[in-house]
């Protein structure tokens, strides 16, 4: 228990908002875009994601009191307004959506325990063991992407010898905790440590996200945004979004990339590609 | 801890077993070492390639569906965790779909068989191999004298050296009678296929079409090889970006992605087709490309005709047919649900004829490169051959069944007393990863290793480019002692009945690499036998690059008939169409709990069916969402919630096919209903096969109401947020993104 | 003096409109302490009754809460984005009426309002438990109940602080300090009344009594100092109480989700606490007043002042109720219009109606003097308006994550199980229990603060006469 330490890093403890260039000179910060012309709804990346990460089946029963633990859902919307129209002429509208690793998350501010903080690579954590539960965090997120474990899954999810699928690199967790997608964190944190025994950065493409590895139409992309050569960057960089800026102004017309509630001033990590329709089709 | 200071032996082995056993609950208060729940393992003498705490890849093959993609696994401490697409594969491209992930859910199933079975005093009781052996020995040995029609194997779509072996075993009885049944099957679709294009299962390009009209086509979903198509189809979508336009009573996973998208009366596809045609030979650069008859007939088909009978807007067919000039070249292709009606070779050919019209053979559609071992590739199952054997059962004909994949008491429709003639038939062996209601219903059911454990090789009826052979190897050994492999049961009985031809093979291992190393010349290999084998394992693929081969098409073996327009039957008076959906198929994965928990891409429910109804009907009829109806064909009926559902026909309802279970673990048993068995006994004229979409029923209302389980809230539109935004494709700079699509 | 076996002797009042007659300023000393003490003796059949019924409610809520503490939240039916329900509303709902007893005690004294006397005993203990109860609500609802001391910034070798950025830890910390300040504060204020009952009691009541009053004597030296500290944690318990429910509203207005990011919650919250206080002080004297017979001190020109004092603070709340409306209705913020027409309109509109009314419209009953004197109406009414409280509490909660910002996650039937509402119902039970003991423990009127009163009155009468 340490004052003096306390005291020498209260500045760290403040929230603060996202600067211009704050990962320039960073090794890593994880960015993904998504590409929603090329997202077809397939479901293959939400599966992907339950073998990866040790993600409970709960059941039709508590699947219907919304108790669902999908960190990653695929939501299929018929139209952008509050009306539906006769027929979805255009097809459906697919958005996949985890939690967007904002760089100014609401919920990391309002964790009690700080259970939940920003990680210097990025990241959104969710550290299992501190977490006492008060869901300040999932009632504070814009999108809802927290999921918490309203039963002691362990006991009914995996029948022997369901449990022996678990990854070992996950946690699995307990009761009473609160959980959401770390973009694989397991994967990045070996692919960092492999990295650093190297002596190297990871490069772009060494290390996914179970999600992006799975995409058969590759709509999703993943990579370190410090890096610019990587292709979250360049796509970044291409669609004019900068990552701490709420508002954008872009240049040039006809670009496709934006951010979810961007003005509720999260700053995600996330960039969407709108969808595409022919027009004259 | 030990309380000393240095961790001594005893620490150290404990904190490798943590690491090594299954689900431990570390961090969160508990582990499973102290509630003494798993036991410590000691790794002093590991097995090769067992690094604690570090995953091993190995190549296999994915036999989820018939696509046959490249996968691989990977294995940590001996346990098989996870499936990656394989990047080798030129199928899956290192890609993987749901069904795939779900693999190792079928490895570690809780309801697998763990032990042979055999019917005693009317129930099957677990029994031990050697007397499964000794039984099965008895029946089909070497003493066996059954012949001919005499005996049968029933199988799901099956390819590769598995497919091989079971024709030498049946050859060892003088039969032939290798059945194979699949409850969705596209032969009605093959043979207009073969007929007008030339080939059965030509090339789809997507990837080189600037605009793909689908009459129902899903490929993006439960289609031919979904995740290759899916990679195309991402190509299809950079800039120059190509149209696609979907055309289908119910709106499937690839029409929810349409630029536009029509609903039409189920059967009525051909009629569009044919009124598309009739568009397009109005214009002179298209008149020679189809026989004078044909052009005759097809005047009858003007836009107003066409559109009385189809409920698509008359407006719509010019505008399409200008869609198709305009963007060249194009790709047109048919669907179930244009196949599977009374006519449905016929719908089929009038939409394979639009291909020849507008010329795109040779440019998005063409043959499929000519493969050196035709006899390993998938046979196209279908609805005819589970009739035939059907039939022969019934009239006492089949004196020994063997079931392997199949699953025709759950997946034929209502009207076939398939059961009751199994009855018939005085010996019935399933060989099955888990009891299903056909195996319950066996004499004899062994348990078979998962395609995780046993060797094999898959050769997909659709091999997009070059040729493809996928290598199946286990990715861990054997999880129950007393599962084996298909191959090494079929071959203990070959040995027993051609010792000659098969004591060289101990095993199917021993079987399946002598005809690998064989083919070695084939694939143009300078390796050494033993290296090209190991290469093959390595890799998990054995490729031959081979191009594409011409198509031949003929465009005068399409019939145009006079226009009609269906009669309604005022007793059925709604469409029924059965939808199949990408993670269920026929419904043998529905024992596969993350595929059960995964929302329908298109309704987002779980865990359960649904009757689909057009909000407009369901306004009309007074429904809500959750009332449970009966759906009433002549042939049965069946009960499920109400779901609207715009993307439908409001003259439709549909349901999904693969639920409904009975007797298929926990997972699948007791959830939702089974619509195979409404299905009415109507056949496609030409090819004999099951007419699944061209069934007529009823809906009634049963005043009851149960919450629809579903992922949705209590919106399905965006209100006003911009959530997925979506831009005219003339104003998106798509040019100016650099493609990153895994080429 | 004869020992009695129990108070069977005290006879209930039966008239229906009491007659508005103020404390008789010749009372004796004696008097007032033979009344009050006279409460503590050996309860009635009837108190056994009720107190059974209590204990039962929160057997219920202790047997409720187990289960949910063994099996997961998920047995209350919470999901997501439904993740508080009616424990946190109900958090807020004790937290609230716990203010009542500062009020009354801290600030009315400061403002030197006599008739304050009698009834702050009861208030302040009231607050106490409020407070008591609250903090059940915050174990109950967390998900790991048996980490909860992670919030509490003590020494652990992980070097690990609680998040101070996060309102719950200022809730934590700002409950915590209040519930330890009302604790003495009570304790403290009921010293000399102590003194009285030890010199009164016998056995092992007087040995308990004997220890708890730390020899007080009643000198001069005694009264002087114990002015001096009373005032003092009196000074120090308003801005408490203040900040109390500011910081608890803060939970709510520093959070940006529609229909709580609203800078007026601190003030409102404060205004709804003080409202169901008094609301439950209200209650809480018709029935001490009926049950131990205390016409002559819990005087109806007392209520009159209580009852006026809770209509002022009804209108200070609704006003603060109609402007958030208003400042949403008008504004700009589309989620929050939305949010606060789906409140208005959605599924638990009908209990936002009737918040409403039952905040904004009955406490015009408090409004004319007839029905201010009409005990049954009265007691009545507090009831409702507690109910319109709690309600208000809900209201802020649910129809937020009904109708958030996301549609996807909007839901359309979110109830809470029978878990949430037994916890509930057992609080009430736990709230009641703790309040009936302290009546039978200790004075539940100040007597030397009603002997203070009554001396000043005199004395008053005395100056006007001369």
């Amino acid at each position: 228990m340490s004052l003096s330490n306390l005291i020498k890093n209260w500045s760290s403890l403040r929230v603060k908002r996202p600067y211009q260039d704050q990962y320039k000179n960073a090794d890593y910060k994880w960015g993904m875009v998504i590409d929603l012309d090329s997202c077809t709804g397939c479901n293959a990346c939400t599966t992907a994601c339950y073998a990866e990460n040790n993600l409970p089946v709960v059941g039709k029963e508590s699947f219907s009191k919304g108790q669902a633990m999908h960190w990653l859902r695929i939501e299929r919307y018929w139209g952008e307004g509050t009306e539906l129209a006769k027929f979805p002429d255009h097809g459906a509208q697919f958005l996949p959506m985890m939690c967007q690793q904002c760089e100014s998350a609401p919920c990391e501010v309002v964790c009690p325990v700080g259970a939940t903080h920003h990680t210097p690579d990025g990241l959104n954590s969710q550290v299992y063991n501190r977490c006492i539960g008060s869901r300040y965090c999932s009632a504070n997120c814009p999108y809802k992407v927290r999921y918490f474990n309203w039963w002691q899954y362990p006991e009914r999810a995996w029948p022997n010898p369901l449990e022996k699928q678990l990854n070992p690199d996950v946690t699995v967790r307990s009761k009473g905790v609160m959980e959401k997608c770390t973009f694989c964190v397991q994967r990045l944190t070996a692919a960092k440590n492999q990295a650093r025994t190297d002596g190297r950065r990871v490069a772009d493409g060494e290390v996914t996200t179970a999600c992006a590895q799975a995409c058969p139409t590759s709509a999703i992309t993943f990579g370190n945004m410090a890096d610019s050569q990587s292709q979250v960057a360049k796509i970044w960089a291409r669609q004019q979004v900068e990552l701490a800026s709420d508002k954008q102004e872009k240049k040039d017309e006809g670009l496709r990339g934006y951010r979810i509630f961007e003005e509720l001033r999260t700053y995600p990590s996330v960039l969407y590609l709108e969808r595409v329709r022919n027009s004259d089709a | 801890m030990s309380g000393s200071n240095t961790i001594d032996r005893r620490d150290f082995l404990r904190v490798l077993g943590i690491s090594g056993a299954a689900a431990t609950l570390a961090g969160c208060g508990n582990t499973a070492i102290e509630s003494g729940v798993e036991k410590v393992q000691s790794y002093v003498q590991p097995e090769d390639f067992v690094v604690p705490g570090v995953g091993v890849y190995y190549a296999s093959t994915c036999a989820q569906c018939g696509s046959g993609c490249g996968v691989m696994g990977r294995v940590r401490e001996g346990r098989i965790l996870k499936l990656e697409g394989n990047t080798h594969s030129v199928i899956s491209g290192g890609k993987i779909c749901a069904l795939g992930q779900a693999a190792v859910q079928v490895h570690y199933n809780p309801d697998r068989l763990t032990t042979p079975l055999m019917r005693e005093g009317g129930e099957l009781k677990p029994t031990t191999w050697d007397k499964a052996m000794a039984t099965l020995t008895a029946r089909l040995g070497g003493e066996s004298t059954l012949k001919g029609a005499q005996i049968a194997f029933l199988t799901g779509e099956v390819s590769g050296h598995q497919k091989a072996l079971i024709g030498n075993f049946l050859d060892s009885f003088n039969s032939t009678h290798h059945v194979v049944y699949d409850a969705l099957s596209t032969a009605t679709g093959q043979a207009a296929s073969k007929a007008v294009l030339g080939a059965a299962q030509p090339l789809l390009q997507i990837d080189k079409a600037t605009l793909i009209l689908s009459f129902g086509n899903d490929f993006l979903g439960a289609g031919v090889s979904p995740v290759h198509m899916a990679a195309q189809y991402a190509r299809f979508r950079k800039a120059p970006r190509g149209t696609l336009i979907q055309i289908e009573p119910r709106m499937t996973l690839t029409g929810a992605n349409a630029d536009r998208w029509y609903a039409l009366k189920p059967g009525t596809e051909g009629v569009f087709a044919l009124g598309l045609a009739h568009a397009l030979l109005e214009h002179g650069q298209f008149a020679k490309t189809v026989p004078a008859p044909i052009v005759a007939a097809l005047k009858e088909y003007d836009k107003e005709t066409v559109s009385g009978i189809t409920g698509v807007h008359a407006d719509a067919i010019p505008h399409v047919a200008g869609m198709l000039m305009e963007h060249t070249p194009s790709l047109v292709l048919s669907g179930p649900s244009a196949e599977g009606q009374v006519n449905g070779a016929q719908n089929a050919a009038a939409i394979l004829l639009l291909n020849v019209i507008l010329g795109n053979a040779g440019k998005t559609l063409q043959g499929q490169a000519s493969h050196p071992f035709p006899q390993l590739i998938a046979s196209a199952g279908s609805y005819a051959a589970l009739t035939q054997l059907n039939n022969s059962m019934a009239s006492g004909q089949c004196q020994a069944l063997l079931i392997a994949g199949s699953n025709p008491i759950f997946s034929a429709p209502g009207f076939l007393p398939f059961a009751k003639s199994m009855e018939k038939v005085p010996f019935k062996v399933a060989l099955v990863t888990q009891v299903d209601e056909t195996a319950a219903q066996c004499d004899l059911v062994l348990p078979l290793h998962s395609p995780l454990e046993a060797f094999g090789s898959h050769v997909s009826s659709y091999q997009p480019r070059g040729v493809e052979i996928g290598i199946q190897q286990p990715l861990m050994e054997g999880l129950y002692p007393d599962t084996r492999a298909f191959g090494d049961i079929v071959l203990d009985l070959l040995r027993q009945r051609e010792p000659k031809n098969y004591k060289a093979f101990p095993d199917y291992y021993a079987y399946l690499k002598l005809a690998i190393t064989k083919a070695r010349p084939v694939f143009k290999s300078k390796l050494s036998d033993d290296d090209f084998w190991e290469d093959a394992l390595r890799s998990g693929v054995l490729q031959l690059d081979a191009a594409p081969t011409a198509l031949k098409t003929n465009a005068s073996v399409v019939v145009v008939s006079k226009p009609e327009k269906h009669v309604i039957d005022v007793r059925y008076p709604f469409y029924f169409v059965p939808s199949v959906r990408a993670d269920l198929r026929d419904g043998r994965h529905a024992n596969l709990p993350w595929l059960q928990e995964s929302p329908d891409s298109l309704t987002t429910i779980v865990w359960d069916s649904w009757v689909e109804i057009h909000p407009s009907t369901a306004a009309e009829m007074q429904i809500r969402e959750g009332d449970i109806l009966e759906v009433q064909s002549a042939s049965g009926s069946v009960r499920a919630k109400a779901y609207l559902f715009p993307g439908l026909q409001p003259d439709t309802v549909s349901m999904p096919l693969g639920q409904g279970h009975t007797a298929y673990g926990r997972y699948a048993n007791g959830m939702g209903v089974n619509p195979f068995k409404i299905l009415n006994p109507l056949f496609d004229a030409q090819t004999g096969e099951l007419a699944t979409h061209a069934t007529r029923v009823v809906i009634k209302k049963t005043g009851e109401h149960e919450l629809m389980v579903k992922d949705e809230g209590a919106t399905n539109l965006q209100q006003g947020r911009k959530l997925v935004a979506t831009v005219a494709a003339d104003q998106a700079e798509l040019a100016k993104e650099t493609s990153h699509v895994v080429e | 003096m004869i020992d009695r076996r129990d108070d069977s002797d005290i006879e209930i009042e039966r008239r229906f409109v009491p007659k508005a007659k103020d404390i008789n300023e010749d009372i004796a000393w004696a008097q007032i302490n033979k009344d009050v003490l006279r409460s503590m003796e050996r309860p009635r059949p009837m108190y056994w009754v009720i107190f059974a019924a209590s204990l039962a409610l929160f057997g219920f809520g202790v047997f409720c809460e187990v289960y949910q503490y063994q099996t997961g939240l998920g047995v209350a039916d919470l999901n997501n984005p439904q993740v508080w329900g009616l424990y946190i509303a109900t958090f807020i709902f004790w937290i609230g009426m716990s203010h009542s007893g500062t009020l009354l005690s801290a600030i009315l004294h400061i403002m030197h309002a006599d008739w304050r006397k009698p009834i702050y005993r009861f208030a302040e203990a009231m607050t106490t438990f409020s407070l008591m109860t609250a903090g059940l609500f915050v174990l109950v609802h967390l998900g790991r109940v048996w980490q909860f001391y992670y919030v509490v910034a003590y020494p652990n070798e992980r070097w690990t602080w609680p998040n101070f950025n996060s309102p719950l830890v200022w809730d934590a910390t700002a409950i915590g300090t209040y519930l330890t300040s009302s604790i003495v504060f009570l304790y403290f204020g009921m010293i000399p009344d102590l003194a009285i009952c030890r010199d009164t009691a016998t056995g092992f009541r007087r040995k308990f009594y004997w220890f708890l009053s730390l020899g007080w004597q009643g000198t001069d030296r005694q009264w002087a100092n114990f002015r001096v500290a009373y005032l003092t944690i009196a000074c120090f318990l308003i801005p408490l109480a203040v900040s109390v429910h500011s910081i608890v509203a803060t939970d709510f207005a520093v959070s940006q989700q529609p229909g709580w990011h609203i800078t007026s919650f601190p003030p409102y919250f404060v205004a709804g606490a003080l409202y169901s206080g008094c609301a439950a002080i209200i209650t809480l004297f018709i029935i001490l007043r009926y049950v131990f017979r205390f016409e002559e001190y819990m005087t109806m020109p007392i209520l009159d002042k209580t009852c006026r004092l809770t209509f002022a603070i009804a209108m200070v709340w609704t006003y603060l109720n109609l402007i958030e409306y208003a400042s949403v209705w008008y504004g700009s913020d589309v989620y929050a219009k939305e949010t606060l027409i789906y409140r208005a309109t959605g599924l638990y509109a009908p209990y936002w109606w009737a918040m409403n009314f039952l905040g904004s419209v009955v406490p015009f009953m408090l409004a004319f003097k007839s029905m201010r004197n009409n005990l049954t109406i009265m007691m009545v009414v507090s009831l409702l308006l507690n109910v319109g409280m709690w309600l208000e509490r809900f209201m802020i909660i649910s129809p937020t994550f009904a109708h958030g910002y996301y549609p996807w996650t909007w839901t359309s039937g979110w109830w809470p199980s029978w878990v949430q509402w037994g916890i509930v119902l057992g609080s009430f039970g736990w709230f009641s229990m703790l309040f009936m003991l302290f009546c039978k423990i200790f004075p539940t009127v100040s007597m030397y603060e009603v002997k203070e009163m009554v001396y000043h009155r005199s004395e008053a009468r005395k100056a006007r006469n001369l």
